[in-house]
C-alpha cells in the first residue's frame, strides 16, 4: 500500500476514517493491555530467553496473538525473529539452520533469515514479516511486526 | 533494515465493483478478481465484499487474502479516488486461487502518484530543444504524421520501420496487435518490421508450423495426465509458475492418478508422472521436481550448450532401434519419415561425446519418453520447449528436431500429450498480412541491424525496448543515439517553427544527414526515451479492456478497472490517432487514393478495434481466432469470466462460448497433405561469430529470465520487492571460477567481448558449471545482449541470444549492493 491513510501509521495519525481500522480499536482497548507508548499499538510480550536460544539455536513462539506462529533464530550473533506463515499462501515455512533461511514446502519460496526475511526465490509478493524484538537482560521481548502477516487484514486482528 | 510499518489493509465493502482481470505477465495467464470502491468507504473485518471473516486467521492454501502488493489507491479521470484490490481467482481453472510473485503484484503496478509508478508517461511529448516536453495529442500526432507523409511520399513506406509487440497480456492483446498491424501493414504499408524481442518480423516456431503442428496444441489439464513431461530449455517454476506449481506438481505427486484412470484406455497403467529436463544449468524447477516426485523420477540431462539437436536425433534413433515408434500413426498420418530417419541417425556413443551426457542417461530418457508401460500401452508424453532452444544455436533445427521426436512417438493429439512451446508472454495475434513483397523467412530483413547501419528514416519502438531486447545491444544503442542526435540538432535549430517547417527539417536531417526520426510508444520512460523525438503514452492491462490467449489457447476478456494515467490511451487508439492524422493530411492535399488507405480507424474504444480485428476478420486475416473468432464478443467473453474459451471457438451454446481443449485429436495436421511432416535435422555448427568469440574469451555465456523479473523489467524494476532483490542483473558463477578470479558473491563484475561489455553482480553458485556463466536477461541497467553477437539463424532470422563468449573481471566491491541482496543458493 502506498496510500498513507491506509497504513497503520496513517491511522494512528488520525487520518484514516476507515471503519475497518476503527472496528479494530475497541477490541484492543477492551483487552486493557494497550499502553500509550507502545509501538503502533502492539503489546509487548516476553517470548523467550536469550540463554535458551543460544543453546537451542532457535525458538518458537506466537506473536502478536496465538494464531500467529513465529520463530526467533540466532544469526551473525544477533537474534532475528520472523512470522512462520508464508506470505504467498500461508503454509508454515521451515527453518534451515545451515542455510539460515526459511523454505516453504508448498510452493518452495525461500526467505533469508540474515537479510530481514528477503525472498531468495519464490512466489510471495512480500518478504516474510519480521517480528521486532529487543533484549532485556536474558529476556527476548517482541514489540512489533514489520510487514503484514498472511491471512489477515491487520496484524492486530479486529 | 526495512522500517515502514505497514500492517493494515483496506477491505472492499459489500457491493464494491467486481471485475475479471487476466494476469498481464506470463503465458499462463492466471485469473484475478478486482474490487474497486470509493476511498473513504470500507468493508469491515466481519462484513466485506470478499465474504471473509477477518476476525479469524485465514487458513493456509484455501484462505482468501490480499498481500500489501494486492491493493492500491488510484485517482480516476473523474478526479475521485478509489481503493483497488486485485487477488487471484479461486474459480479460475488455470490458477485456482494462486498467484505468482509477478501476478500477485498487479495492483501495485497501477499508476499512483505517491508510489514507485509515479513516472508513468502521462501525455504525448515532443523534443523541444534539450528534452522531451509534454504536449497535446493534436500536436504530437500532427508532427508525426507530417514527417511520416514526407517519408512515405518521397522515399516509400519501407523507410518507415517499426518494432512492436505481437503478443497478448500487458502491452499487447488482440485490440492492440490489430490496431498497430492495421496502421503499419494496411495503411502505411511498410515491410520494415520487427517484433519486440527480436530483430526481424518472424515466428519463433516456423519449424513446428511447417511440420503441420501449431505450437500450442495441448491443455494444462492434459499435462496433469501425462506419464512423462519432457522439458527442453525451460525453467517453468520461474517462468510458467502456476502451470508448474498446480498442474504439473499435482501430476508429479501422483495426485491425478484417479483422473488418469478415467481418461486413459481400459487397463492402461496410470501412475505419477516422471519429468526430464534438458538444461546446461541446474534450475529451481529441477530441485523442486525432485522434492515433488522423488529423485528417481526426475532426470536432468545437463547438456553441453548448443547440442540439443544431437540429443534429439539420438533419442529418435534409439527409440526407432527399440521398435518403440508409433508405427501405425507414422504410416497413416506422417510423411518424410524414411528420409529423416536416415539423415538423423545418431548413435548413443556419438551423442554422448557431443552432448557431454552419458549414453545411459540418453537411454533412460528414451525409455521414459517411449518405452511401453507395464500395461503395454504407449506412454503419454508431453514435450515442452522454450527459449533455451528457441534462442539456441539454430532456431529452425532446434525446434524441428524436438517435433520429430514428438511425431515419432505420437506425442500429439492424444490425452496427456502435446508438443508445445511453454511460452513467455501470452498470445494476442491478429494482423493483416504484411504488404506484398514481404520476403519469406530466409530472406527477412534484420531491421535492427539495418537501422544501426543507417537504413530507414523513421523508426517506431512500440511497447518494447530494442536496446535491451535485441542483438548486439551496445552497438545498437550507440548507433541509434548518434542518428537521433542528428535529428535533435535539426529540431533545435527550428525551435518555435510550425509543425510543417519542423517536419521538413526533420525529414531533411534524416534524408541528407543520416538522421533517424524516432517515435517511442510506451508506459514508462526508458533509455529509448533519450533518443525519442516524439513519445506517445500508452494504457495497459486494467486500464483498458484487453483480450489475449494463454498457453493453452484460453481467451479471456481482462476488464478495464481504472482510467489510464494522464491522457494515455490504448495502443490501438494511438495507432488510430496517427492513421487519422495522416488521412487528414492526404485529404487536404486532395490525394483520395492515399487518404483511403488510412480509412477504417474511426474507433471510439478498444472494443471497436476488437470488433474490427479478432471478431471481424475471421479467416480473412492472420488471426489466432481463425474463422470462428467472429463468434466472440465482449459480452460473451465477459460471461465466460476468467475461464474464457479455448481457441478455436466451436460454437455458442446457451449464451456460452464453447472451445477446444486439445488440437489434432483427429490426426489432421496443418500441411498441404494433412500429414505431420518429419524434417531432417543435422547438428548445426557453432556460428562463425560465436566461434570467434569463443577463441578469444574464456566463458560460455548464456542468459535467461528470473522469477521476479518480467520482460524488460519495466514494472518489476520499480516494485519494492524485485527491485530490492535484483538492483542489477546477477551473473551466477561457479565457485571454482570465482575462486580463480578472486570473486565473491556481491562483487560487481564486467563481462566483455568484441561486441561490447556489460556490468553485473557476481552470484557464486553451483547452478552453473565451470566455464559457463548464466546472466539474467532483461535488465535495462545491465543488458546482457550488449555482448550477444549479430548471428541470426539464416533460415528464420532468430538470434542466438543464448550463446556468446565473454571474459569476466572483478571491478571491486560496492557494499550497498553486496549487503542488500541475498546471495544464497536459489536452486
Amino acid at each position: 500500500m502506498k496510500d498513507e491513510s491506509t497504513t497503520r501509521r496513517g491511522f494512528l495519525k488520525g487520518m484514516a476514517g476507515m471503519t475497518a481500522a476503527v472496528a479494530a480499536t475497541p477490541a484492543l482497548m477492551a483487552s486493557g493491555t494497550q499502553k500509550k507508548d507502545n509501538f503502533y499499538g502492539y503489546d509487548e510480550k516476553v517470548v523467550g530467553l536469550v540463554s535458551r536460544i543460544k543453546s537451542a539455536g532457535s525458538l518458537d513462539f506466537n506473536y502478536p496473538d496465538n494464531d500467529s506462529p513465529c520463530k526467533a533464530v540466532m544469526v551473525n550473533g544477533q537474534i532475528k525473529a520472523y512470522s512462520l506463515l508464508c506470505t504467498h499462501k500461508g503454509c508454515p515455512i521451515v527453518y534451515n539452520a545451515s542455510k539460515r533461511a526459511f523454505r516453504c514446502p508448498c510452493h518452495f519460496s525461500e526467505f533469508d533469515a540474515e537479510l530481514d526475511g528477503q525472498m531468495i526465490i519464490g512466489q510471495a509478493t512480500e518478504n516474510i514479516p519480521e517480528i521486532l524484538v529487543r533484549i532485556d537482560g536474558d529476556k527476548i521481548i517482541a514489540y512489533g511486526v514489520n510487514g503484514l502477516i498472511y491471512g489477515r487484514e491487520s496484524n492486530l486482528k479486529g | 533494515m526495512g522500517f515502514s510499518i505497514n500492517d493494515k489493509l483496506p477491505l472492499p465493502p459489500v457491493g464494491a465493483e467486481k471485475k475479471n482481470v487476466t494476469c498481464e505477465f506470463c503465458i499462463v495467464g492466471c485469473g484475478y478478481t478486482s474490487y474497486k470502491w470509493p476511498k473513504g468507504t470500507s468493508g469491515t473485518p466481519k462484513r466485506n465484499a470478499l465474504g471473509v471473516d477477518f476476525t479469524r486467521q485465514q487458513p493456509a492454501l484455501s484462505g482468501v487474502w490480499a498481500s500489501e502488493q494486492m491493493v492500491n489507491t488510484v485517482r480516476d479521470r473523474d478526479g475521485k479516488e478509489y481503493h483497488v484490490m486485485v487477488i487471484p481467482d479461486a474459480n479460475c481453472v488455470v490458477n485456482q486461487g494462486q498467484n505468482s510473485a509477478r501476478g500477485g503484484a498487479m495492483a501495485a503496478t497501477l499508476y499512483n502518484k505517491s508510489s514507485f509508478t509515479r513516472d508513468r508517461l502521462l501525455d504525448p511529448q515532443v523534443y523541444a530543444g534539450n528534452n522531451l516536453a509534454r504536449t497535446t495529442w493534436e500536436d504530437a500526432r500532427d508532427l508525426t504524421a507530417r514527417v511520416l507523409k514526407k517519408i512515405i511520399d518521397n522515399e516509400g513506406p519501407d523507410q518507415v520501420a517499426f518494432k512492436a509487440f505481437d503478443h497478448g497480456g500487458g502491452g499487447g492483446g488482440y485490440e492492440n496487435t490489430w490496431g498497430t498491424g492495421k496502421l503499419f501493414f494496411s495503411a502505411i504499408q511498410t515491410r520494415s518490421a520487427a517484433i519486440h524481442n527480436r530483430p526481424a518480423y518472424n515466428s519463433e516456431v516456423h519449424a513446428t508450423r511447417e511440420m503441420g503442428i501449431g505450437e500450442l496444441n495441448t491443455s494444462y489439464y492434459d499435462t496433469e495426465l501425462s506419464d512423462t513431461l519432457f522439458v527442453i530449455g525451460a525453467n517453468p517454476y520461474e517462468t510458467q509458475t502456476n502451470l508448474y506449481l498446480l498442474h504439473w506438481a499435482k501430476n508429479l505427486q501422483g495426485a491425478t492418478v484417479a483422473a488418469k484412470k478415467k481418461e486413459f484406455d481400459k487397463g492402461e497403467t496410470a501412475e505419477a508422472a516422471r519429468i526430464i529436463f534438458v538444461d546446461p544449468r541446474r534450475t529451481a524447477s529441477i530441485t523442486n521436481s525432485i522434492e515433488l516426485a522423488g529423485r528417481d523420477r526426475v532426470l536432468h540431462l545437463r547438456i553441453k550448450p548448443g547440442t540439443d539437436v544431437t540429443l534429439m536425433n539420438a533419442l529418435f534413433t534409439y527409440i526407432l532401434e527399440q521398435g518403440w515408434e508409433a508405427k501405425d500413426f507414422i504410416r497413416k498420418h506422417t510423411e518424410n519419415f524414411e528420409k529423416t530417419a536416415k539423415a538423423n541417425k545418431t548413435s548413443l556413443s556419438d551423442a554422448a561425446k557431443i552432448t557431454g551426457l552419458k549414453a545411459e542417461e540418453i537411454k533412460k530418457a528414451a525409455e521414459w519418453i517411449a518405452k511401453p508401460k507395464k500395461s503395454g500401452h504407449r506412454p503419454r508424453t508431453a514435450i515442452f520447449y522454450e527459449k533455451g532452444v528457441i534462442w539456441g544455436i539454430k532456431n529452425y533445427e532446434n525446434i524441428a528436431s524436438i517435433v520429430n521426436v514428438a511425431i515419432l512417438t505420437q506425442s500429439v493429439g492424444r490425452v496427456g500429450t502435446g508438443v508445445c512451446r511453454l511460452g513467455g508472454h501470452q498470445e494476442g495475434y491478429v494482423r493483416p498480412a504484411p504488404p506484398k513483397g514481404m520476403p519469406g523467412r530466409q530472406n527477412l530483413v534484420v531491421i535492427d541491424a539495418e537501422a544501426a547501419q543507417g537504413n530507414y528514416l523513421a523508426f517506431f519502438a512500440w511497447g518494447c525496448n530494442p536496446f535491451v531486447d535485441s542483438i548486439m545491444g551496445e552497438r545498437l544503442a550507440t548507433s541509434f543515439k548518434r542518428r537521433s542526435d542528428i535529428v535533435k540538432k535539426a529540431m533545435s535549430r527550428n525551435i518555435g517553427a510550425d509543425n510543417e517547417t519542423m517536419a521538413e527539417a526533420i525529414y531533411r536531417a534524416c534524408k541528407y544527414d543520416g538522421g533517424l526520426f524516432f517515435i517511442d510508444v510506451d508506459i514508462y520512460p526508458t533509455f529509448k526515451s533519450e533518443v525519442a523525438h516524439v513519445s506517445f503514452p500508452a494504457a495497459t492491462t486494467m486500464e483498458m479492456n484487453l483480450t489475449s490467449m494463454n498457453g493453452e489457447r484460453r481467451v479471456r476478456l481482462s476488464e478495464k478497472i481504472v482510467d489510464a494515467p494522464g491522457t494515455a490511451k490504448p495502443d490501438c487508439l494511438i495507432a488510430a490517432e496517427i492513421a487519422n492524422a495522416l488521412k487528414v493530411l492526404y485529404e487536404k492535399e486532395g490525394n483520395k487514393e492515399m487518404a483511403k488507405r488510412f480509412e477504417g480507424f474511426d474507433w471510439k474504444s478498444e472494443e471497436d478495434a476488437f470488433k474490427d480485428g479478432f471478431a471481424g476478420q475471421g479467416a480473412k486475416m492472420d488471426s489466432q481466432g481463425g474463422p470462428t473468432g467472429t463468434l466472440a464478443t465482449y459480452d460473451l467473453l465477459r460471461a465466460n469470466g476468467n475461464n474464457g474459451v479455448q481457441n478455436p471457438i466451436v460454437k455458442v451454446s446457451n449464451g456460452k462460448l464453447v472451445g477446444t481443449r486439445r488440437l489434432y485429436t483427429d490426426n489432421k495436421f496443418g500441411t498441404k497433405s494433412g500429414k505431420a511432416m518429419f524434417q531432417p535435422t543435422p547438428q548445426p555448427p557453432i556460428p562463425k561469430q560465436v566461434a570467434n568469440q569463443m577463441k578469444k574469451y574464456e566463458f560460455w555465456v548464456t542468459s535467461g529470465r528470473l522469477n521476479e523479473v518480467w520482460q524488460s523489467n519495466y514494472h518489476t524494476s520499480r516494485l519494492p520487492m524485485p527491485s530490492t532483490r535484483w538492483p542489477i542483473a546477477p551473473v551466477p558463477i561457479n565457485p571454482a571460477d570465482a575462486k580463480a578470479k578472486g570473486i565473491k558473491s556481491g562483487d560487481p563484475v564486467m563481462l566483455y567481448n568484441d561486441y561490447g561489455s556489460v556490468r553485473a553482480v557476481a552470484y557464486v553458485t553451483e547452478e552453473t558449471r565451470k566455464g559457463e556463466l548464466f546472466m539474467a536477461f532483461g535488465f535495462p541497467n545491465s543488458p546482457v545482449n550488449n555482448i550477444v553477437t549479430d548471428f541470426v539463424d539464416p533460415d528464420t532470422k532468430i538470434p542466438f541470444y543464448k550463446g556468446t563468449a565473454a571474459s569476466l573481471r572483478r571491478i571491486g566491491r560496492v557494499e550497498d549492493i553486496a549487503g542488500s541482496m541475498s546471495f544464497k543458493n536459489r536452486v
